[in-house]
């Protein structure tokens, strides 16, 4: 029985979503290979539209089609009026997300993998504790609608993440590092290179006192800043007002140096597909241009109920209904060397990372956190590794003045493509000792 | 399911097999502003097989076709081989449990119609929306769920059991111009749905807090005395303390064993913190773990001094230690790992009043907006706070993050309140991809000297 004909016959709209995913991990933990792992998942999400109104029901045991059938039309039937239309056939742009390599990656290779980045971290700092997570997998997404449409979406993602402590009496330090990809990477070394690198710059101790200074924000630090617009972009925080971006529409809010892209056409990113998972064809779009708002993320819902448009960023999990979600965030780069920035600051520091990130009042752009690692620049020089100090702002007051934008770019955390990003003037508090 | 499940397990040529299986069902319904967002009803099926090979390490497959166990048991018996411990790996020991846990719910709400949920849910979210004009966005959420879980390994362990949820979630958001604060109250248990009735009282607080919050100055940055109310001090001792009491953290990492070694003075001689699984009704009790060890009260901190901490059967092996039931997993798509179940700090004997008195200058910092943890560093926000000024409560201030280092902030944990409680939230612990993992904590008043708050 196809559930999408049977309920056809008893809605006005009707979508399916079959999701299915297979991935095999492993895991080192504390330096040693611990655990291997296989995955499958499947299941089915259905959408109805009866009578008006908007009805969502999912399962994992792809035979209960009855029940889900029956949960779909009782949700539907208290669900409220939404003037939604489930997309019509349209053709996506070319992208690609599936490598035959990454699929093919055996366990031994996973595992020799592993090892090579466990030795090159433990060859610049042997007294630390590494966990490391290789995860590549299969992942398949077909949406198909009343109209006919029909969206399929294979992805090939592989996944790295690590973890490395160095505890040496009270002193601690923990740095996190994740990087993603749907096409096959010769390079997969180039994190643990990273990582190294850290390690290598943190060892020695240094202090910092507290007052206002340039900061300079490493791609991953810069996401202390991305967190807080990519809330005020989403189009659901538009409708329901809570966004301070909600009414400023094509204004200037930012420094001209500052432009930011939502875009899932790129070929081989952790973020990429030729649909969004509404079966919406993926687009470019410019969400900040130059400083000036342009556009918020939508999915179909949000759009409908806001007046606006699907911007195809319908994401979704199996047992969750699509919202609004960033697909890859790109903060676009600037025209000045990284060295060139870190040569102007006379005194400041360097943000790569901080504790609690994203946590507190975000919404309203406002952060407050501990560093968790981050260094002193005394003359254009990097001089130590800071502890026990915090950094707070508002990041719509923040971005009006960015010194400059590096040439340079990162990926980090899968999703997010950033630059260096110089501050003339934040507020540290260093804690008094003792 | 049994015999299929007996005849997976002696097929097995693993050291040690367990098999978890799972039938959830889920429904939600939440309202956002003036919209129904969902109404929605869920389930999941599924089954994990763990094998442990002693001289390799775990295989773990996840599925949600239960129709194939034997070849899922022999994928996890070939992952297993793939691991490389460097030392064989032992379980500690564990008597086998044949038991059958069932739950009778006062009000199932298994047999409660949509119509009743989404009544409940839009009336706490109409209670909000009408407080004030300022609440600009709400979200009133109301879940249940109930899990049937059978857990069986080849030691001869089977165990039939039922897990009961009900939760109701408020958030309230106001703005007055360019300023937007929000405010969350919740409820959850292992309950019925009578639990979450006649609780209207939650949406009312979440409102009045979100705009009481709006008037609220920003806190001045600087070192405090911080009075944090039991929620707040609940959330400290499991954030910042009780995830170091894991023994996962510490098993196979020498300094940090040196750093959580047992007799190290933790706090002064009022500071009492424990583990208990084994309390009717909170949210984290279970009669047994994920691994089937029955669940127990771990005394973790006793006078100040450290004596205790939490395992699963691996890492009690491991240090030479006792199971004590903490090995937990979310759901069938997760190995169990130590994990709290309701963490408490003890109750003191010093009342509110004079907990504030003889401060001049202080905070009365009250729940917890989130919470992140860096081994001996912390930071949490908290929900809502107050000016301590001449030993009276005075004005709310926002933005109040508390930041420091574990061992020097309990060491100045001067005060414990004579009025401890356990909190009923909702949501819960998140470690290693596996959230929200239901837990409570508890905990009275607690009074901190020397507090870094975060600010400008």
């Amino acid at each position: 029985m196809d559930i999408l004909k049977q309920l056809k016959t008893l809605a006005e709209q009707v979508e399916v979503a079959s999701l299915r995913t297979e991935s095999t991990t492993v895991e080192f933990e504390a330096n040693k290979l611990k655990t291997s792992k296989v995955e499958a998942t499947s299941g089915l999400a259905v959408r109805v539209i009866r009578e008006g109104k908007l009805g969502f029901a999912a399962s994992s045991d792809e035979r209960a089609l009855d029940k889900l059938s029956a949960n779909v039309l009782e949700s539907a039937a208290y669900g409220d009026p939404v003037p939604l239309d489930f997309p019509a056939p349209q053709p996506p742009p070319q992208v690609i997300t599936y490598d035959d390599k990454i699929t093919d990656l055996s366990i031994p290779k996973l595992v020799e993998m592993g090892q090579a980045i466990l030795s090159h971290i433990l060859e610049v700092e042997p007294e630390v504790r590494v966990n490391i997570s290789l995860e590549r997998g299969i992942s398949e997404i077909t949406v198909r609608n009343h109209t006919g449409a029909e969206a399929f979406v294979k992805r090939s993602p592989l996944s790295i993440s690590m973890q490395v402590d160095r505890i040496e009496g009270d002193d601690i330090v923990i740095l996190f590092e994740m990087t993603g990809t749907t096409v096959w990477e010769a390079d997969f070394m180039a994190l643990a290179r990273q990582i190294g690198e850290k390690l290598r710059l943190a060892r020695r101790l240094t202090n910092i006192k507290s007052g206002k200074m340039p900061v300079l924000f490493s791609p991953s630090g810069a996401l202390v800043l991305g967190l807080p617009l990519m809330l005020g972009i989403n189009g659901k925080n538009v409708y329901t007002g809570i966004s301070p971006l909600r009414d400023k529409m094509s204004q200037q809010l930012f420094d001209k140096k500052i432009s930011l892209v939502d875009d899932a056409t790129l070929d081989g990113r952790y973020g990429s597909a030729p649909y969004d998972d509404e079966g919406m064809p993926h687009q470019r779009n410019v969400v900040i241009d130059k400083g000036q708002l342009n556009l918020f993320l939508y999915d179909l819902k949000t759009a409908a109920l806001g007046g606006a448009k699907s911007t195809g960023n319908g994401g979704r999990s199996l047992f969750s209904p699509p919202e609004p979600a960033p697909s890859n965030l790109i903060l676009e780069a600037g025209d000045t060397p990284l060295k060139d920035m870190l040569a102007g600051i006379e005194h400041g520091l360097l943000v790569e990372d901080v504790l609690g990130l994203g946590q507190g009042n975000i919404i309203s752009g406002a952060f407050s956190n501990p560093l968790s690692l981050a260094y002193k620049i005394e003359k254009g020089e990097i001089v130590g590794r800071v502890k026990n100090a915090s950094i707070a702002g508002n990041v719509y007051e923040l971005l009006k003045e960015v010194s400059a934008v590096s040439q340079e770019q990162q990926w980090v955390y899968n999703n997010f493509n950033l630059p260096y990003i110089l501050l003339p003037a934040m507020n540290v508090v260093a804690q008094e000792v003792g | 399911m049994k015999d299929k499940i007996e005849q997976a397990l002696k097929h097995s040529k693993a050291d040690y097999t367990e098999i978890r299986l799972e039938e959830r069902e889920a429904t939600q319904v939440a309202f956002r502003g003036k919209d129904l967002e969902t109404t929605s009803a869920s389930i999941d099926q599924g089954g994990i097989v763990r094998c442990l090979s002693r001289k390799h390490g775990w295989g773990v497959t996840t599925f949600n076709n239960l129709d194939d166990l034997l070849s899922k048991v022999d994928q996890a018996y070939q992952c297993a081989l793939v691991a490389q411990s460097e030392e064989p790996i032992e379980l500690a020991e564990a008597n086998p449990v044949q038991d059958h846990v069932t739950v009778k719910l006062e009000r199932d709400f298994r047999d409660i119609s949509m119509a009743e949920k989404k009544a409940l849910a839009e009336k706490h979210n109409q209670i909000m929306r009408g407080y004030s004009e300022k609440i600009i966005d709400t979200r009133s959420m109301y879940a249940d769920s109930f899990s049937r879980i059978i857990l069986a390994t080849s030691e001869g362990s089977y165990l039939e059991v039922e897990r009961p949820s009900v939760a109701v979630v408020n958030i309230a958001i106001a703005r007055e111009g360019d300023n937007v604060q929000t405010a969350y109250k919740t409820k959850a248990g292992p309950f019925g749905f009578e639990f979450v009735q006649d609780e209207e009282k939650i949406a009312k607080e979440a409102a009045r807090r979100a705009v009481e919050l709006l008037s609220a100055q920003s806190v001045k940055g600087g070192q405090y005395t911080v009075v944090a109310n039991p929620e707040l001090a609940g959330v400290f001792i499991h954030e910042a303390f009780g995830h170091m009491s894991e023994s996962d953290f510490i098993y196979e990492n020498p300094k940090a064993r040196e750093m959580m070694v047992p007799g190290r003075r933790f706090g002064s001689e009022i500071l009492n913190v424990y583990d208990d699984g084994t309390i009717p009704g909170l949210r984290g009790s279970q009669r047994y773990d994920d691994e089937g060890t029955p669940a127990q009260r771990v005394e973790l901190i006793k006078d100040g001094i450290l004596v205790g901490r939490m395992h699963s059967r691996e890492t009690a092996a491991k240090m030479g230690e006792k199971a004590t039931g903490n090995a937990r997993a979310i759901n069938y798509r997760h190995p169990p790992i130590v994990r709290m179940t309701n963490t408490a700090i003890a109750a003191g004997s010093t009342s509110f009043e004079d907990m504030i008195k003889d401060i001049k200058l202080g905070i009365y910092a009250c729940d917890a907006y989130g919470g992140n943890t860096a081994l001996e560093n912390f930071s949490f926000s908290s929900g809502y706070a107050y000016m301590i000024r001449d030993g009276k409560i005075a004005e709310m201030v926002k933005d109040v993050i508390l930041a420091g280092n574990l061992f020097s902030t309990m060491m100045n944990i001067d005060a414990i309140g004579d009025d401890f409680e356990w909190i009923y939230s909702a949501g819960g612990c998140g470690k290693g991809n596996q959230s929200p993992l239901p837990v409570a904590f508890g905990s009275p008043h607690i009074r901190i000297q020397k507090v870094v708050i975060g600010g400008e």
